[in-house]
């Protein structure tokens, strides 16, 4: 799941600034389940924001609405001309949403409402964690399932740093060194020959090191 | 061989290897680096650097490590993955090769997140085990990581590994080890090792997998420099294992660094022990110079003679070894030139004593024709007489004769006169009587001038020439017609032959044999720079004909040499004459001497000094004609002296000064023999400062200060001193008031002083083993102002005389003498505060000052020298703010800072002055423009014993250094007006003559 978090307040007050109405959009994705963009976000942000204007002496008209995804373009179709009717839209969807609105709706201008984090898990209610960062070539096989690109400070390929000790990472004792956990796993499950292995060096292309990634299945086109 | 570097060879001996490790600075100075290369130079076989170490941003690896080649340092260089991704780290890899370096360290490299910049990205491109796969590929397989072929030049690199033991997961670095050596690794340094124990585990499972047979293993040693670093260590760095012993022994140690380095060398002497492990890797970095003592101690400081290094940059001391051979080379060439000329001089020295025997010859040979002259003078008086007897008998008979027959007036005004016939004038007018032919006219008029220019040459008397003269006429008109004359007159030197031995124009009375030598030592002096300064003649010359105004050359000297004399003889003559202020015959002299010679150089400022001379008639000119002024021969030292300019100097201290003071100098006199440096006056300003500033406003020029410096009063009664007060910087006389002048005290030991130079002993030795009389000595004879006595006796780690002793020494010091005394500690604080307070205890709070109360043991010094009311010197080692700190911590136990000298510490001239001047400086900057009163205290500065104990001051004399004694007397008085301009109050001084000279520049400068 896309991870994201409400961008502050203030940052949103500062980018809408002399605007006199705006959309609230949330999104029924991700973000509404790691309760950063979902229906109730979109009522916080929209009172928030009516209130720091008021504070302001000034007026401002916000309306509020939640799409059940952004990412797909049969649910923006309304938004391709309503959207016109407003100063901006604030999309509190992850930032694939935003983006698609800007390609999809022309002449509605929108604004980000959340910071999009990472790729993660729920741990327990109100912690996420980064588990997979995208990198376009999954070596969970070889890890025992965890992921070293992702959950390694430096991303190593080949075993842990020295700086691990006592299965914790060498930048901060609250983060675990992923390395430790992949060494405990395999061994566990008697794969210590991958530890033995040389991984060689990374292309790095499929991480979007090659430019903008795409995927097309031919068979699903039209 | 891989790639043929040093620690190649030296581990593929067999040798236990040493390396060490060099961090490159956080700034762009080449310095640094060299110099930590020079540390570490002999001692170690490699000399890892750090690529941005802990990601702080510092001079690349890369460049480091060439300087460090150019030092002859062998650089292993480190390459993390953190910086650079795969295109930059080949393209470095490749430069590397490229410059020379062999040696490869492959890490992965810290997080950013520890450094500097703990917002930059961290690329991680790869791993370090991919990064030693990567180079390895280079190199083995000539390609490059995308598979592309290295066509040639492939990085020849020997590749190493960093592994740290005491990480996490402990059982699997066994293994990643082996990743690295299966990626390519050939050597593995380690983590820094202080739990051995540990590590020996860690290396028996890495026998067990057989990776001590395939790469050399050096171990990580790092000396804890301190406790505190130990702790942090422990604490902060991950991966790192301080055991609780270190901490232990680093706490229980009295000096903590000492105890780090044997630390260390107890762990290198353990990880040896160990199978597998090939050598070791010592990291002290920022602390390089404990490398050689590790080492050292160690006994691994025989290090294999370095091999492989091939530095692309040349060092400075590659530059000055091909200086100073190109320096060799030039003095050897000079030398033989000089030599040349040498022999040259020598030559023509010879050849002017030659001369001098001949002109000497030439006089005695004068002499005797003279002595002939007055010999034949005399026989032609006799002569004479008979002639004049014989004519009286005449005239008796003629009379006679006349009486009886009257006839004729024959010869009657011949007889007529006086009757004497000796006489020269009436000689004259015998012959007037008779009318002589014209031809006698002139003949005895040419005599006449002849006589006259030989009076001149001869420097005869009027007397002489008189009686020659009537000789001359006489016999002229006795022999007239007969040829006669000719004959005396060939007796006369001829003209030329006497001009030749002018340049010796002494004669008899006239002679002054000083004034001989000194001229002739000039006349060789010349003729030796003549010699020098001209080229050799080229062949032809010698066919030259000689210029006009030379006499023919003589046959044993070549044409050259004897224009060449004649110049030196000319120039010799005019500066003589010049002196005597005959100013134009002197500009004549030089003239012709410019006209034979138009470049030499004696000749033409000789000439313009004759101009000077005439365009300011100073004095007024000599009468030659007084036979006294005649027979004054110039002294020619003066001429040797006229080139310089006149120094005021003077042996006797001027006449105005106190009498202790003269009584000083002539004592001085009588003790330094050799050795000519006295009391010295400065000129007196022309004009003051605000004269000759003009209109410039003031405020542009002057600086008021705001602060005064405390007034202390050292000793009491009389000869109590006052120093400080000042409100202007030192001798700015023009922008505040200086109300006391610096003083002087002088410095005597409590014991006989082991190792005083002679040429300062030499003033004190009668008084060395008695310390009232040196004192007395120091008050009487050299009229000292105050005594600083140094109970360097009471040194623990010397003499280690009891406290009362020294302090009953002391006392009869304090009572011996009526100025103040200082009393000065041997610098152990516990004894000092033993032996000062048992002085004060005798003394009470009679005229002593005592020091130095330090950081240590202010509180009880401070405490004693409060119940006695007496000044202390409080000593902080070259400081700012040491030196405020501890006026603060003398105010806070209730002294009062007017109380207080300051001793900030000073270096001699040499050995750190300019430090302690601009500490001083800055402290008095702060005292007197920024208000800052706990530094508004007066300076005491003890420069003697850091003068005298310098190397410059102990050589013995010799032609380079010059004479001992004048050189430590400089050194003291250089040092000495140096912390005066600083700010310095009161000197402790040693040399009497470096002290007068210290304070004639201070009465100067008032
Ligand atoms: S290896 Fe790549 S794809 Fe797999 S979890 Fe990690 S980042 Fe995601
Ligand atoms: S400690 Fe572990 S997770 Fe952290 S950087 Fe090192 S290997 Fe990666």
């Amino acid at each position: 799941m896309i991870i994201a978090e409400r961008k502050p307040m203030q940052e949103i007050l500062g980018m809408t600034a002399g605007m006199k109405k705006v959309l609230v959009l949330g999104c029924r994705g991700c973000v509404a389940v790691c309760s950063a963009g979902g229906d109730k976000e979109v009522s916080i942000l929209s009172s928030a924001l009516r209130l720091g204007r008021k504070m302001s002496g000034e007026k401002i008209e916000v309306l509020e609405e939640t799409y059940v995804r952004q990412c797909d373009p049969e649910y923006l179709e309304p938004l391709r001309e309503s959207g016109k009717d407003y100063d901006a839209v604030i999309s509190m969807a992850c930032g694939v949403g935003v983006n698609f609105i800007a390609d999809c709706c022309r002449g509605v201008r929108v604004l980000p409402g959340v910071n999009t984090t990472f790729y993660g898990a729920n741990l327990s209610s109100g912690e996420w964690k980064e588990m997979c960062a995208g990198c376009g070539s999954c070596v969970l096989h070889l890890t025992g399932g965890l992921c070293p690109v992702a959950r390694c400070a430096k991303s190593l390929s080949n075993g842990p740093c020295g700086g691990s000790v006592g299965g914790k990472c060498e930048i901060n004792p609250d983060v675990p060194c992923v390395w430790q956990g992949i060494y405990d796993k395999l061994t566990y499950l008697r794969q210590e020959q991958n530890l033995r292995e040389i991984t060689p060096i990374r292309d790095w292309r499929p991480a979007g090191h090659g430019g903008p990634r795409r995927r097309i299945r031919e068979d699903l086109l039209s | 061989m891989i790639a043929g570097s040093n620690l190649e060879y030296v581990l593929s001996s067999g040798e236990f290897a040493v390396t060490g490790e060099l961090g490159p600075p956080k700034n762009g100075d080449f310095d640094v680096v060299r110099e930590k290369a020079r540390i570490l130079r002999g001692h170690v076989d490699a000399v890892n650097i750090t690529d941005c170490q802990t990601a702080i941003v510092r001079m690349s690896s890369l460049a480091a490590g060439l300087i460090a080649m150019a030092e002859g340092v062998e650089p292993v260089m480190q390459m993390t993955c953190r910086d650079r991704n795969r295109i930059g780290m080949q393209s470095d890899i490749l430069g590397a090769a490229a410059l020379g370096i062999k040696n490869l360290l492959c890490l992965t490299g810290d997080h950013q997140k520890f450094g500097n910049h703990p917002h930059a990205k961290g690329v991680f491109d790869m791993d370090s085990i991919q990064l030693l796969g990567m180079v390895k590929d280079m190199r083995d397989g000539k390609r490059f990581q995308c598979g592309e072929v290295i066509k040639n030049y492939e990085p020849r690199l020997f590749l190493g590994a960093a592994a740290n033991p005491f990480a996490d997961p402990f059982e699997y670095r066994p293994v990643r080890l082996a990743k690295k050596v299966d990626a390519g690794a050939s050597f593995i340094q380690t983590q820094i090792i202080y739990n051995v124990d540990k590590f020996a585990r860690f290396m028996e499972m890495v026998r067990d997998l057989g990776l001590h047979e395939k790469v050399y293993i050096l171990a990580g040693v790092t000396p804890p420099k301190s406790l505190g670093m130990a702790r942090y260590m422990k604490k902060f760095v991950p991966g790192l294992d301080v055991t609780d012993d270190v901490i232990k022994r680093l706490q229980d140690a009295s000096d903590q660094r000492e105890e780090g380095i044997n630390i260390c060398v107890d762990i290198i002497n353990r990880v040896r022990e160990i199978p597998g492990v090939a050598g070791v890797h010592v990291m002290a970095i920022e602390w390089e110079e404990a490398v050689a003592d590790i080492v050292s101690r160690a006994g691994l400081s025989a290090r294999p003679e370095p091999r492989g290094i091939e530095p692309c940059l040349i060092s400075s001391g590659t530059i000055e070894e091909v200086v100073s051979k190109a320096e060799e080379q030039i003095r050897a060439e000079l030398e033989k030139q000089v030599d040349q000329a040498r022999t040259e001089a020598a030559a023509s020295r010879d050849l002017v004593t030659k001369e001098k025997e001949k002109a000497a010859g030439e006089i005695s040979e004068l002499k005797s024709q003279l002595d002939r002259l007055k010999d034949m003078a005399d026989r032609e008086e006799i002569k004479q007489k008979q002639l004049a007897e014989e004519l009286a008998k005449t005239r008796a008979a003629l009379e006679k004769a006349r009486g009886v027959s009257e006839a004729g007036m024959v010869c009657k005004s011949i007889v007529e006169p006086q009757g004497v016939a000796a006489e020269a004038a009436p000689v004259s007018e015998i012959v007037s009587g008779e009318a002589l032919s014209l031809r006698e006219q002139r003949a005895l008029q040419s005599i006449n001038k002849g006589l006259e220019a030989l009076r001149k040459i001869l420097g005869l008397t009027e007397d002489q020439l008189e009686a020659l003269k009537s000789f001359f006429e006489a016999e002229f008109l006795l022999h007239m017609g007969e040829g006669q004359p000719a004959a005396a007159a060939s007796a006369v030197p001829e003209p030329p032959r006497v001009q030749i031995a002018e340049p010796v124009p002494e004669l008899e009375e006239a002679v002054e044999p000083a004034a001989e030598e000194v001229a002739a030592a000039e006349a060789e002096e010349m003729s030796v720079e003549a010699a020098i300064e001209e080229e050799a003649p080229p062949a032809g010359v010698a066919e030259e004909p000689m210029p006009a105004g030379i006499p023919p050359c003589p046959p044993e000297l070549s044409p050259d040499e004897w224009k060449r004399k004649w110049v030196v003889r000319l120039t010799a003559r005019g500066n003589v004459l010049l002196h005597k202020r005959e100013v134009q015959e002197a500009e004549s002299a030089f003239r012709q001497a410019l006209k034979i010679d138009p470049g030499y150089e004696k000749a033409r400022t000789g000439l313009e000094r004759a101009g000077k001379r005439e365009a300011v008639p100073e004095v007024p000119e000599e009468k030659p004609a007084s036979p006294e002024a005649e027979k004054e021969v110039a002294p020619a030292v003066e001429v040797e002296e006229l080139p310089e300019a006149p120094v005021p100097e003077s042996e006797a201290a001027p006449p105005e000064e106190k009498k202790p003071e003269a009584k000083r100098a002539a004592s001085l006199a009588v003790e330094a023999e050799g050795v000519e440096i006295s009391t010295l006056e400065l000129a007196e300003e022309a004009a003051t400062l605000m004269e000759r500033a003009g209109s410039i406003p003031q405020d542009m020029i002057m600086e008021p200060a705001s602060g005064v410096i405390q007034e202390v009063v050292i000793g009491d009664g009389e000869k109590a001193l006052t120093v400080g007060g000042s409100s202007a910087l030192p001798f700015h006389l023009f922008e505040g008031d200086m109300p006391n002048s610096p003083r002087i005290a002088y410095e005597i030991l409590d014991m006989e002083p082991e190792e005083w130079p002679e040429p300062l002993m030499k003033y004190y030795s009668d008084v060395a083993s008695d310390p009232v009389a040196w004192a007395k000595k120091c008050v009487e004879e050299y009229g000292a102002e105050a005594i600083c006595m140094s109970l360097v006796s009471t040194d623990p780690n010397g003499v280690d005389r009891p406290a009362g002793e020294a302090a009953r020494v002391a006392q009869s010091v304090v009572d011996g003498v009526d100025v103040p005394v200082i009393l000065w500690g041997c610098g152990n604080a516990d004894k000092d505060t033993e032996t000062l307070r048992e002085v004060t205890n005798l003394t009470g709070s009679k005229k002593v000052c005592i020091g130095p109360p330090t950081d240590v043991n202010y509180r009880t010094l401070g405490a004693t020298a409060m119940a006695f009311q007496l000044p202390v010197v409080a000593a902080t080692p070259i400081d700012v703010n040491l030196a405020k700190q501890l006026n603060i911590l003398l105010e806070n136990l209730g002294m009062s800072l007017n109380q207080i000298l300051m001793d900030p510490s000073i270096g001699a001239a040499g050995y750190g002055l300019e430090y302690t001047y601009s500490v001083m400086e800055r402290i008095r900057l702060a005292a007197l423009t920024q208000q800052d009163d706990k530094l508004q205290v007066p300076f005491i500065c003890n420069l003697g014993r850091e003068v005298w104990k310098a190397k410059e001051c102990r050589l013995p004399s010799d032609p380079l250094m010059g004479d001992q004694e004048r050189r430590g007397i400089m050194m003291e008085a250089v040092t000495a007006s140096t912390l005066l301009l600083a700010g310095g109050e009161l000197m402790v001084m040693r040399h009497p003559k470096a002290v007068s000279l210290t304070e004639s520049l201070i009465r100067g400068m008032m």
